[in-house]
């Protein structure tokens, strides 16, 4: 359960925000970033569906690749 | 450019390393990454890998699972909870449900979710029920929820709430003398949230190599490469091997908001009893959505094995490091993930569960291994 997952926001509305990974669409809180200036097409990352990070294109490619193994396994 | 995991190994290889090294993971996460990649078999022999306490299903406290259940059974109102903890078996008689799945099944009305914003709409959308969250975890989901109550919560939501924290077990653990690795690799996630300082004392107390990884094999195999050359030099110190995301202080509205919602104080875990500062509990400004007052009387300390493990099942020792998941007499025999025993079978962050998904089939004695060391 402590595991984020890297999306890329979409949207935002407030603290609400639409963010996309692979395709599908999720609601993420942005509350827990209040200190961070976010903006479309950033990445998070999303655990428990709040955002509790911003990071670089790179890291969330990297991370996407672990992912997508982890799923496969699954 | 970063190294590739083929690098890291090599670099690893070269290192002039003597003796057996334990290095324990803390984290669930990084005990599926590390198992996943197959991580243990490709390291030189002399270094073995242990899971740690990092599995919040795991440590979920017994006398918590079973409240939870007694309220979703006696009381008019809606439980919900991670889905994981849904399969979490709690010690009763045989006629009695022995997981909330069970509860469910007898007609309780209990939902699985997997994010707190449903607590909340769950909340809203029946305004004349009460909604009970039960909300289980470490510090990585933890402030979730307490950013959930800082938001602002419907007056029908309450919290059961049995959040933990993640250094003081591993404190626990190496004040007891009997901690039995030599490096330690801290959790990622936990410390993007919470900060890599939380983790110094591994240092500064116990003169003990540690360093944060991320979940990359990659990320891995550099923090394991950090401590073994800490080891190698005798010079240690707490290295960032996940700086993307862990930053100093790491996400300060997360920490405002725990700091807020929660006080810290001494709390259980199942089958390890109670670690100091290791629970989270509502604060006063809170309390109104604390479902502990507005519904007490149904955690039953007084039960038969209340807090302990289920008979036979060893997932304390798994989760403090102290066995090895297929040292369990019941692996893979009567506990499998289909029919688990233990809540090390049920959760995705279990170390039975991930060796056994894995591939892990052969049992070892732990007598002998005992022996043999
Ligand atoms: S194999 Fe099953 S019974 Fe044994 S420690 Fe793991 S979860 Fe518990």
């Amino acid at each position: 359960m402590c595991l984020g997952i890297p999306m890329q926001i979409r949207k935002i509305d407030g603290f609400n925000a639409s963010c996309e990974a692979k395709g599908v669409q999720r609601d993420v809180s942005l509350f827990m970033l209040q200190d961070e200036a976010l903006d479309i097409d950033d990445f998070v990352v999303v655990h428990v569906g709040y955002a509790i990070q911003k990071i670089s294109p790179q890291e969330a490619q990297t991370a996407w690749e672990l992912y997508d193994q982890m799923l496969a396994a699954d | 450019m970063t190294a590739t995991a083929a690098q890291w190994l090599q670099r690893i290889r070269e290192l002039p390393l003597q003796d057996t090294i334990k290095i324990m993971n803390v984290c669930g996460g990084h005990e599926r990454s590390i198992s996943m990649a197959g991580l243990r078999s490709a390291l030189p022999a002399n270094i073995e890998l242990i899971p740690g306490p990092g599995c919040p299903v795991c440590i979920c406290p017994e006398e918590d699972v079973y409240e939870a259940i007694q309220l979703a059974l006696k009381e008019d109102l809606i439980l919900v909870a991670f889905g994981d903890m849904l399969r979490v078996p709690v010690n009763v008689g045989k006629s009695e449900p022995r997981t909330l799945a069970e509860a469910r099944a007898q007609g309780a009305d209990i939902r699985p979710i997997a994010t707190p914003t449903e607590a909340v709409k769950t909340a809203r959308e029946n305004p004349a029920t009460p909604v009970v969250f039960f909300a289980a975890g470490f510090e990585t989901t933890t402030a979730p929820v307490a950013s959930m109550l800082v938001e602002g919560v419907p007056d029908n939501l309450f919290l059961l709430l049995s959040g933990r924290l993640t250094w003081p077990a591993v404190a626990m653990l190496l004040d007891s003398g009997e901690a039995g690795f030599d490096a330690l690799i801290a959790p990622g996630h936990v410390a993007t949230v919470m900060g890599p300082e939380e983790w110094q004392f591994v240092v500064d107390r116990h003169n003990l190599p540690a360093a944060i990884a991320g979940f990359t094999s990659e990320s891995l195999l550099s923090a394991m490469y950090s401590v073994l050359r800490q080891l190698s030099d005798a010079r240690y110190f707490l290295d960032n091997c996940y700086p993307d995301l862990v930053r100093e202080g790491g996400n300060p509205s997360a920490r405002r908001q725990l700091a807020r919602a929660f006080d810290v104080g001494d709390a259980n875990w199942r089958g390890v009893g109670s670690i100091a500062n290791s629970g989270y509990f509502i604060s006063s400004e809170y309390v109104r959505h604390d479902a502990r007052k507005r519904f007490p009387g149904y955690a039953d300390d007084a039960r038969k094995r209340a807090g302990e493990m289920p008979p036979g099942c060893d997932c304390a020792g798994v989760v403090l490091g102290r066995i090895y998941p297929n040292e369990c007499r019941l692996y893979g025999k009567a506990c499998v993930p289909r029919n688990p025993i233990g809540p090390c079978m049920v959760s995705d962050e279990g170390a039975c569960r991930i060796w056994w998904a894995n591939g892990i089939r052969e049992q070892v004695n732990l007598k002998k291994r005992q022996a043999n060391s």
